[in-house]
């Protein structure tokens, strides 16, 4: 039943894919960081319209689930670009855009909605005692931001961004309904190769396990190299 | 498209959806309670499988859980000698289980560690045995600031309950396709708006019990409120 001789070149099959996976994870990792802090920055300044307009989307995508939102943008966004484009007079045929920039598309507007969440947490654990003391000592608002706010808004980011990077690994799996090859998928069709499925399976469940090990590392190492400097 | 005829038909599913949804509460709940109690009394080697437990319930995606419970079952109970009596809605209810399970004791624990260090002392002074002191002192108490994480995690469920089509049950998605090709796969977005208006439904009034459970268990609360952890994604 279960073939202890097919794991390590399983292994070797599905770890091809990781380049991949990370890349992707990265790309959605830093749109949706921008994306979501732009969110934050409305809600922290609470902007009029804008503001508004952000807490609904936030109700509107938590609610969804990813699967189903990926759907919508298999089928929506092509047409929905081919419609823009002939707006303003391109000729770009919609229908054409690879599914790997559709799964970008679309997980990075589901983890936007969580990443303002994280963002405004950390926006929030800002003193605003230490604001104060920067304007009394003539520092611009652009000045204060960056010397005094950014640095302490990153560390205490920090394990709520690994987190999101894990979620953004695990969303990634969702992109085998729509052809995208990661860790997930590739597992998949290692399987369908060599029918030992259980096998390909848990192999990829300890890429995954593994992956999740090293990004917490990561994040606690760079949390408390971080953490002396302020 | 007709939504008089699609949504009746949508609906025909849910009671299969909300089963293995309140199975994967249930024994998720057990799951997570047992793996919570071998993390926070630290016995040696049991601990360790439950903390593995646990990273593996959080670390993995939720769709390769699904096809390991749907591939692995069959394969444990062969052990047993037992017959391959697996269809995708049990290995659907087992798979959501051990995630649910996974999750929630990431939320019971840090609830029991967040009860204040005297209550634990003053029980364990007074000669209380564990289980009296987990359900007199400490468990009225930790309900209360587990709560919301408790809500996050029944949200997360739902979400994932989308996702057993792909093992082959007969959930509230896999009708859809159904509809979908039925109709010549004309409609898939506005089906898809359909479903997620659904779940989203779904998860407001699992969303407005919670909150409402919250706003009664108040009265146990001593002083700390109730941790907000912000909904995050757990797919």
């Amino acid at each position: 039943m279960f073939d202890i001789e097919v794991l390590l070149p399983d292994l070797w099959d599905i770890l091809g894919a990781l380049p991949l996976t990370l890349a992707m994870a990265l790309a959605i990792f830093v749109l949706s960081t921008i994306v979501g802090s732009l969110f934050a920055m409305v809600e922290y300044r609470k902007i009029p319209v804008l503001r508004q307009l952000v807490v609904a989307y936030k109700i509107a995508f938590k609610g969804v689930p990813m699967v189903i939102v990926i759907f919508l943008a298999y089928y929506g966004l092509p047409s929905s670009l081919h419609f823009l484009a002939s707006l303003v007079g391109i000729d770009y045929n919609g229908h054409s855009t690879p599914n790997w920039v559709t799964l970008i598309v679309a997980l990075t507007a589901c983890v936007a909605a969580f990443q303002a969440e994280v963002v405004k947490g950390a926006l929030n654990s800002f003193d605003p005692g230490q604001a104060d003391a920067a304007y009394s000592l003539g520092y611009k608002k652009s000045q204060l931001f960056r010397r005094v706010m950014l640095p302490q808004v990153i560390v205490a980011a920090i394990p709520d961004l690994a987190n999101s990077f894990m979620v953004i690994m695990k969303a990634l799996s969702l992109g085998f309904a729509i052809e995208v090859v990661d860790i997930f998928a590739q597992s998949q069709l290692t399987a369908a190769l060599n029918f030992y499925y259980l096998e390909a399976f848990l192999v990829a469940v300890v890429v995954y396990m593994v992956i999740a090990y090293a990004v917490t590392q990561i994040a606690d190492w760079s949390e408390r190299a971080l953490r002396i400097r302020t | 498209m007709d939504l008089s005829v699609m949504i009746p038909e949508l609906l025909s599913a849910l009671p299969l959806t909300l089963a293995i949804t309140f199975t994967a509460m249930a024994a998720g709940f057990m799951l997570a309670l047992i793996a919570t109690t071998f993390r926070v009394r630290r016995i040696p080697v049991i601990s360790h499988f439950a903390d593995l437990y646990v990273s593996y319930a959080r670390s993995v995606p939720v769709v390769l859980q699904l096809f390991v419970a749907f591939y692995g079952l069959p394969v444990l109970v062969g052990v047993f000698g037992i017959d391959d009596f697996v269809s995708p809605t049990i290995a659907a209810m087992l798979g959501l289980s051990i995630y649910h399970g996974g999750y929630l004791s990431e939320v019971m624990r840090p609830a029991y560690l967040a009860v204040e260090r005297g209550q634990h002392d003053a029980a364990d002074s007074l000669g209380y045995t564990f289980s009296q002191k987990l359900l007199r002192v400490v468990a009225p108490q930790a309900v209360h600031i587990a709560l919301p994480g408790y809500g996050n995690s029944i949200i997360y469920l739902i979400h994932n309950v989308a996702l057993i089509m792909y093992i082959g049950a007969a959930d509230v998605m896999a009708t859809a396709h159904l509809v979908m090709e039925r109709d010549y796969n004309q409609y898939q977005f506005e089906t898809y708006l359909v479903l997620a208006v659904l779940y989203s439904v779904l998860c407001l009034a699992a969303w407005l019990i919670v909150r409402f459970l919250e706003l009664r268990s108040g009265k146990f609360a001593l002083s700390a409120a109730s941790a907000r952890t912000p909904l995050t994604a757990s797919v």
